[in-house]
């Protein structure tokens, strides 16, 4: 697992954003630390979807909260269009947040059920005051269209009025009401049913085209990861094992994590049979990662270099990146 | 009950004072009197009417008052967390350790009792502090429960969305705080309010309330030392209360119900 890996940095001036070194630590007693999210290096490049992928627990959505300073890191640096985040006073940072928004997982709890739907996607509108009255209810008018609500019928009801899918809808039409450059959308399919799943993914795509969005998108799920991404960064408690553009990380994965978890993959076709091992045992816990490669407990490759030393990130093959001491080739 | 308080002074009652001579424990339904009068030839229908006046009164002032602070300080202490959460929920839980009554009594003793017996504390003074100390008793009760509300609905998603939207926190708390905490707030109030009414009608009972039967407390005070000639005259105020008691707990939980029939289906 990469400690400081920097290899798969393209540091190029089209990057949105650039993340070094984030640590996320929780204390939950006097001498018990947690770390979420150790360590983490990546850049955005303009346009692209990079996504993030790992088992329930590894600091995802930490990351992503992270990245938005809610809360703020407890080091490192999130430079988002040439600012580091991490260094705004409070009040620059409330503007600066307002071109990077989330999608949240849970449709539900993202809607605040005592407001309807126009007071909703108005919210962003009016806390930064943008045009008058009627000219904001063009914009929510338009922006519900776009999301494929019709506005007339959905605009004076409220969140529990509407399906995860129809809620999920909202929240992007909230998200995108304030013209933001980026978005990061945590497991936004995943409390949904599969052929809404579809749609939605669907709908986001479209977005990125239409709006010119930056994406980074977190999710568990490797099949809707392949649908969207353009580069996927995988993550095992709080590290990268591995980042490749989809189709190389799918066709010949090199982590034997990344391995394990595509194997975890349903297969839609029940004569087919499973014939590799899967994972053993849980994930260790984040309060006392073992030494060297965090994976190294649950790895049919570990040997004795890997409890020692810290595998970091070197490039494999174009574009694929890994962090492993003995890479399946 | 409301009617009576907001009109009983506009009845064509005597004042509740006004000593009927001819008609000492007079029991209920004779004529004059519907509820009849008690030993000192006091009108019972028009004394229980002036102690709706004065038990409301003082109920719904200590609630709204307790209430206020409360919820200010519960909605503070969740939303800020950290170390004024710390102390302010220790301060919650020492109010709430000592009992109600004890600490009022105490409250009351302290503030509007004159050691000179011939100089006696007036009315207004005794209201304001009996008003206060029933407020001091339910901040921790009131605000312990605006901090538990307000600690569920902070951590909806909805509230980070409205952060990462560069809401500021006074609004986040006005817009999408207060909405959700307020149906919680408002059930527990009302039953309060019958809280308070018992609480008084007990320190009135226990002497140190309204004094001379100016509240039901204080005419169930009265009514129990003539229980053996007149029993009625302690019955009334009580029956009164009770309805009353009853009735805000039921309105309580109409609105509450009201309020929060959109939450109960999600």
């Amino acid at each position: 697992m990469a400690g400081s890996g920097t290899a798969h940095m393209r540091n190029t001036v089209d990057s949105v954003l650039t993340v070094r070194d984030l640590t996320v630590e929780f204390r939950i007693s006097k001498n018990k630390i947690v770390k979420a999210v150790s360590g983490l290096s990546f850049d955005v490049v303009k346009g692209e979807t990079l996504a993030i992928v790992g088992e329930s627990g590894c600091g995802k959505t930490t990351m992503a909260r992270a990245i938005l300073q809610l809360p703020p890191p407890n080091s490192g640096e999130v430079i988002f269009d040439g600012t580091d985040l991490t260094q705004l006073p409070k009040e620059n940072l409330r503007s600066a947040r307002t071109s990077m928004q989330m999608i949240f997982q849970d449709p539900i709890s993202s809607l605040n059920p005592r407001l309807t739907v126009h007071q909703l996607i108005d919210e962003p509108l009016e806390i930064w005051d943008r045009g008058t009255r009627v000219e904001r209810d063009e914009r929510i008018n338009k922006l519900l269209f776009s999301v494929g609500l019709e506005p007339d019928l959905v605009l004076n009801r409220r969140s529990y009025e509407f399906s995860g899918g129809q809620c999920q809808r909202i929240s992007i039409a909230r998200a995108l009401a304030l013209d933001p450059r980026m978005l990061i959308c945590d497991e936004p399919v995943s409390a949904l049913d599969v052929s809404i799943q579809a749609q939605i993914l669907n709908l986001l795509l479209f977005m990125k085209e239409t709006h010119g969005l930056t994406m980074l998108f977190i999710s568990h799920d490797l099949a809707v990861v392949k649908a969207i991404s353009t580069r996927v960064m995988v993550m095992y408690l709080g590290k990268i094992c591995e980042v490749a553009p989809p189709d190389v990380l799918y066709t010949k994965p090199a982590h034997h994590y990344t391995r394990a978890l595509l194997n975890s993959v349903p297969i839609p076709d029940p004569t087919k049979q499973i014939r590799t091992e899967l994972l053993q045992g849980e994930p260790p816990s984040p309060m006392n990662p073992p030494s060297g490669c965090r994976f190294r407990t649950r790895c049919v490759g570990a040997s004795a270099l890997c409890a020692e030393q810290e595998p970091q990130l070197r490039e494999i093959s174009p574009g694929q990146f890994v962090a492993c001491h003995h890479p399946i080739v | 009950m409301v009617f009576f308080a907001l009109f009983g002074p506009l009845l064509p009652f005597e004042h509740w004072t006004f000593v009927y001579e001819d008609a000492l424990g007079v029991t209920p339904f004779s004529p004059g009197h519907i509820l009849g009068t008690d030993n000192n030839g006091y009108d019972l229908l028009s004394s229980v009417i002036s102690g709706t006046r004065m038990s409301i009164f003082i109920a719904i002032t200590a609630v709204g008052l307790g209430g206020l602070v409360g919820s200010a300080l519960g909605i503070t202490a969740a939303f800020v967390r950290g170390k004024i959460d710390l102390v302010l929920s220790t301060a919650f839980n020492v109010g709430l350790a000592i009992p109600n009554l004890v600490l009022a009594l105490a409250l009351v003793s302290v503030l509007a009792t004159n050691v000179d017996m011939t100089n006696p504390v007036p009315i207004w003074r005794r209201v304001t502090v009996l008003v206060i100390s029933l407020t001091i008793v339910l901040i921790p009760i009131l605000g312990r429960i605006a901090r538990g509300a307000t600690l569920t609905w902070s951590g909806r998603e909805f509230v980070t969305a409205a952060r990462s939207m560069g809401m500021r926190d006074m609004q986040i708390i006005r817009k999408h705080i207060v909405p959700n905490v307020l149906p919680a707030l408002i059930a527990v109030a009302f039953l309060a309010v019958g809280v308070v009414i018992i609480a008084e009608a007990s320190l009135s009972l226990l002497g140190v309330g309204i004094p001379d039967g100016g509240s039901w407390g204080g005419m169930i005070a009265r009514g129990r030392n003539d229980l053996e000639y007149s029993p009625h005259v302690l019955y009334i105020p009580v029956i009164f209360l009770a309805i009353t008691v009853i009735s805000t707990n039921q309105i309580g939980e109409v609105l509450r119900r009201k309020l929060d029939g959109r939450e109960a289906k999600v």
